[in-house]
């Protein structure tokens, strides 16, 4: 798709907790409202809202149907939902700005992962003849790609410690990031492993947290931009690739679809200031960033990352936001955002902005 | 390779997730109440609506509501709707004569309390409208461990049963808003 | 106030699944101590066997491929604490194995009693359920002798 004046205006997010007390319908009903008010819109503007999020989380069948609740649906609005990563909610809206016939779309996504044990629910996405009934968790699957990519020699346990030391260093200056703080390379890899040669800070914390993204269209998303004191971060391209679901099938320790989604989005290796990526699990960033070929010049989660705050189904969004945000604020001219779905990186959103 | 005998065809399977979740403040509140054979739900302070069970917010308003929204209500009613449920044998079914599923509005409040039996009335005698109160269980026996955050299970197991007053039926401008 | 309440939530979901004549073949093969792949489009032979073709999408057909009855360890993990969702009670690795005979690794457990026991490449061989489930977890592989 080719149309280029859609933008991302404004973002809000909750902090990534452990355990939130409020419901899910309840943490997004002020991240809602800041989104719009920092758009400094009414609410009727929106044209068309997309929800992303999993009622599985919570074990709350049509839990989606209530957080709707947060967009204020009464009047009726035109709206839509994924199960799924906000980041595709935001994808469908950005679909639909491409009509021309409205300037304002909301996306947003959340999550509680604290009710559920995710060991145990994210087992149930899986084949359910072959892989399902082996109880096959995330961990031992990341445990079995990391162990692939020791294997071909593209990468090595210190590499995963100083991705996991970057991450953490990088979320001290985000304050919605559940873990931050200062970490030894060495001390990290003194460390027992949890699920080898996985150690338990390779892998992400559990997270509750919400997001919401304002896209607005060209002269609006100027106006919208301008009254804020900022400048809109322009989607130069989106899209999303994925790949055969048997993890045997696949090459595991590349990710073939996160290179065409990138080039699909228009992204051509060129220079980029900013790239916020879905890596769960620490050497998820290592195959990320050589699919997508970045140069050590390129600032990597600057906000932490999933390794910081993993607030499942909104933390792809949340990438987006924080690569936006980025670009809204001028520091950087150039961003790219990803977003990851189904076991070890099969399906893959990539997500190109611009300043001006 | 000849096909698999049929018994092979069929693989069983069953998957089970367990949830802890911690009650919202609101709804946690809520419950001491129901316990205590009080219903308190929130009143909005934007458009004066009374929820019960409160959710924490106005969906109308989209603004959170809190403990100084909260309103206290009395446990009598209306009927605004009502089904007679034959049970259906399936995995996890619990009934086996057909039960009453209705909606109660109770005085006061803008959103009724659903899933309720009424009891005091034949089933074919039921009526929207119908004037009810909270027949409560003893005090030892009331249990709110059925509470979710969903809003499901949201009366607990405190209340027996609704049952009717006696009272002459409210008019249909007290209910035909609030069927559903 | 009281303490914030913890409500308990189990959710089932009794299953039964029709598998056809492709995993129907699989599972049932396990119940006869078989392997069985299929052969994709371009010639390859996947484990485990699938219905359509990953790459095309086309129907395979159900025309199975015997394999191993060994294999070999393509990457694994090792799961010291298993849960009771896991296919063993003891320490275990989950595995890609590559039966021989398979161009493609399948995700099984192997009992090899000690993570100092695994590495890759190494060669393990199918232990099946003596009696079986009629589920994948009929399938154990364990170090080669």
């Amino acid at each position: 798709m080719a149309s280029s004046d859609i933008a991302v205006v404004a973002t809000a997010q909750t902090p990534s907790v452990r355990e939130a007390n409020p419901s899910e319908v309840q943490l997004l009903v002020p991240t809602i409202a800041a989104a719009i008010e920092k758009a400094g819109i009414e609410r009727r503007e929106i044209g068309f809202t997309c929800a992303g999020s999993c009622d599985y989380l919570t074990g709350g069948p049509f839990a989606f149907v209530s957080n709707l609740e947060a967009a204020g649906a009464w009047p009726p609005i035109s709206e839509s939902h994924v199960e799924a990563d906000g980041a595709w909610a935001l994808y469908e809206a950005w679909m639909r700005l491409h009509e021309d016939d409205i300037d304002v779309a909301l996306a947003f996504g959340s999550g509680k992962s604290s009710p559920s044990n995710p060991a145990e629910v994210w087992a149930q996405q899986l084949d359910p003849y072959y892989l399902a009934p082996l109880g096959l968790d995330p961990v031992s699957l990341a445990g079995i790609q990391a162990q692939a990519l020791l294997a071909s020699g593209k990468a090595t346990e210190r590499d995963f410690a100083e991705v996991v030391a970057a991450s953490r260093r990088n979320a001290k200056s985000n304050p919605n990031a559940q873990l931050s703080g200062d970490f030894d390379v060495d001390a990290l890899l003194a460390e027992p492993y949890f699920r080898q040669p996985l150690r338990k800070h390779d892998c992400p914390p559990i997270s509750d947290g919400a997001v919401a993204v304002v896209l607005a269209r060209g002269e609006r998303a100027r106006s919208i931009a301008a009254a804020a004191g900022r400048r809109p971060a322009w989607i130069r391209g989106m899209d999303h690739r994925v790949e055969p679901h048997q993890p045997g099938m696949r090459d595991l320790t590349s990710s073939a679809s996160t290179s065409l989604a990138a080039r699909k989005a228009g992204y051509d290796g060129g220079p980029l200031d900013v790239a916020e990526l879905c890596s769960t699990f620490s050497p998820q960033e290592l195959v990320l960033r050589s699919a997508l070929g970045l140069g050590e010049e390129v600032s990597v989660n600057p906000s932490g990352g999933p390794l910081a705050g993993n607030p499942i189904m909104a933390v792809g969004l949340v990438r987006i936001a924080e690569a936006a945000e980025r670009v809204m604020d001028g520091s950087a001219g150039r961003a790219l955002a990803h977003a990851t779905a189904g076991p070890l990186l099969q399906q893959n959103l990539v997500c190109l902005m611009e300043g001006e | 390779m000849s096909a698999p005998p049929k018994e092979h065809l069929v693989m069983e399977h069953l998957v089970t997730l367990t949830y802890r979740e911690k009650l919202t403040e609101n709804l946690n509140r809520f419950a001491d109440n129901l316990l205590e054979a009080r219903i308190v739900g929130h009143k909005c302070p934007s458009c004066g609506r009374v929820y019960v069970p409160p959710k924490g917010y106005c969906p109308l308003c989209v603004v959170a509501t809190g403990n100084n929204d909260e309103v206290e209500l009395p446990d009598r009613g209306t009927l605004t709707g009502f089904t007679i449920i034959t049970p259906v044998a399936y995995y996890g079914q619990q009934q086996t004569e057909p039960f009453v599923w209705a909606s109660v509005l109770l005085d006061g409040a803008d959103t009724p309390l659903t899933g309720q039996n009424i009891t005091g009335v034949p089933h074919s005698e039921l009526r929207m409208g119908l004037r009810v109160k909270a027949r409560w269980k003893p005090r030892e026996q009331r249990s709110v461990e059925g509470m979710t955050n969903r809003g499901w299970g949201g009366f607990g197991d405190v209340v027996e049963s609704f049952e009717a007053t006696g009272e002459p039926d409210a008019g249909e401008e007290v209910y035909k808003e609030h069927i559903f | 106030m009281s303490e914030p309440r913890v409500t308990v939530t189990k959710l089932e979901f009794p299953y039964s699944r029709t598998l056809g004549p492709v995993l129907g073949a699989f599972i049932g093969g396990l119940r006869e101590g078989k392997l069985l792949g299929i052969r994709a489009r371009d010639g390859r032979v996947l484990a485990p066997p699938v219905e359509y073709d990953p790459e095309t999408g086309e129907s395979l057909g159900s025309e199975m491929v015997a394999l191993g009855p060994e294999g070999t360890v393509v990457a694994w993990t090792w799961v010291g604490q298993p849960t009771a969702k896991h296919p063993l009670g003891r320490p275990f690795s989950f595995a890609l194995v590559k039966p021989d005979g398979a161009d493609t690794a399948m995700v099984g457990p192997v009992d090899a009693g000690s993570p100092d026991s695994m590495s890759t490449g190494m060669r393990v061989r199918a232990r099946f359920n003596p009696e079986p489930k009629g589920l994948v977890t009929d399938l154990t592989w364990e170090p080669a002798r």
